[in-house]
């Protein structure tokens, strides 16, 4: 699915295959070189992990997910990308699909901008480790 | 060290007393020719085995960061996915390897020691790629990143 727009702070992220049951916490935001991975990610590891994903992070994503592993990236990778940015966090969605992001609690788009929490993808891989 | 030396003998005729000392560290057998053998739960073995194969890399590495070039595959051996960090990730590995190896040693658990080396991998494995490197060592770009399409799942 070809990318659609820049990133507009007052558009939630949408839930990969149906509506949600609760109303994200965390605008979900997906590096624009992994926008076609991301496209990909209910058919490669079916809508059921896809949605435990995006749950996950749209609702608690700094905390461990009751299902999938998770561990912090080291060195330079791991490292916050700002003041107020987690550590990269790196989600194994599966055996072959493994996400890394990071989330902001009062991320601001402009310096005077309203804060709100969001989590940034930053990589998707689906090389089997 | 335990004080009771067990023989050869008893462990036919002390069988529940050689196998608590061992469940409870160690039992130390003396055989026919004089050979000293010690039994212990093969957590604490696989612990020790752990603790040497670390111990010895840790040294190995930290020699080779007194070189001025970052060491070839050739030279980390086993440790050759290591080649992918810079020095200061190496030099990072390194310490944090350290820190990991004192705490399984007094722990006398490799949890520690295991959660770090699963993790360092980790992150070995996704800056493999340029364009995964690129983005996890760049700053962040807001102008990069854009909302997510809702994919369609096959199912």
């Amino acid at each position: 699915m070809a990318p659609s727009s820049a990133y507009d702070p007052n558009v939630p992220a949408k839930r990969p295959g149906s509506k949600p049951d609760r109303r994200p916490k965390y605008r979900v935001l997906v590096h624009k070189r992994f926008l076609s991975h991301y496209s990909e990610l209910a058919d490669r590891v079916g809508i059921k992990q896809a949605q435990q994903f995006w749950d996950h992070v749209s609702q608690d994503p700094g905390n461990p997910d009751p299902i999938a592993q998770t561990c912090y990236l080291r060195g330079q990778a791991g490292r916050p990308k700002g003041p107020g940015w987690s550590r990269t966090i790196h989600y194994e969605v599966s055996s072959s699909a493994r996400i890394d992001y990071q989330y902001c609690d009062t991320y601001t788009t402009e310096p005077d901008g309203d804060p709100h929490p969001v989590v940034a993808i930053l990589t998707i891989n689906y090389s089997s480790h | 060290m335990s004080d009771v030396i067990f023989q050869s003998s008893d462990l036919a005729t002390k069988r529940t007393e050689v196998l608590e000392a061992a469940r409870k560290g160690q039992a130390r057998v003396r055989d026919k020719d004089g050979t000293s053998l010690v039994m212990l739960p093969e957590s604490r073995l696989r612990l020790l085995e752990a603790l040497t194969k670390w111990w010895q890399a840790y040294m190995k590495l930290e020699a080779l960061l007194h070189k001025n070039e970052l060491p070839r595959a050739a030279e980390l051996g086993e440790l050759a996915w290591l080649r992918v960090f810079d020095r200061a990730d190496f030099q990072e590995f390194v310490s944090e390897l350290h820190d990991a190896l004192v705490a399984a040693n007094a722990d006398e658990d490799t949890a520690v020691l295991d959660e770090c080396i699963k993790a360092w991998r980790v992150t070995a494995r996704q800056l493999e790629d340029p364009l995964r490197r690129s983005v996890l060592n760049g700053p962040f770009v807001s102008e990069h990143y854009i909302e997510a399409n809702e994919p369609h799942g096959a199912e």
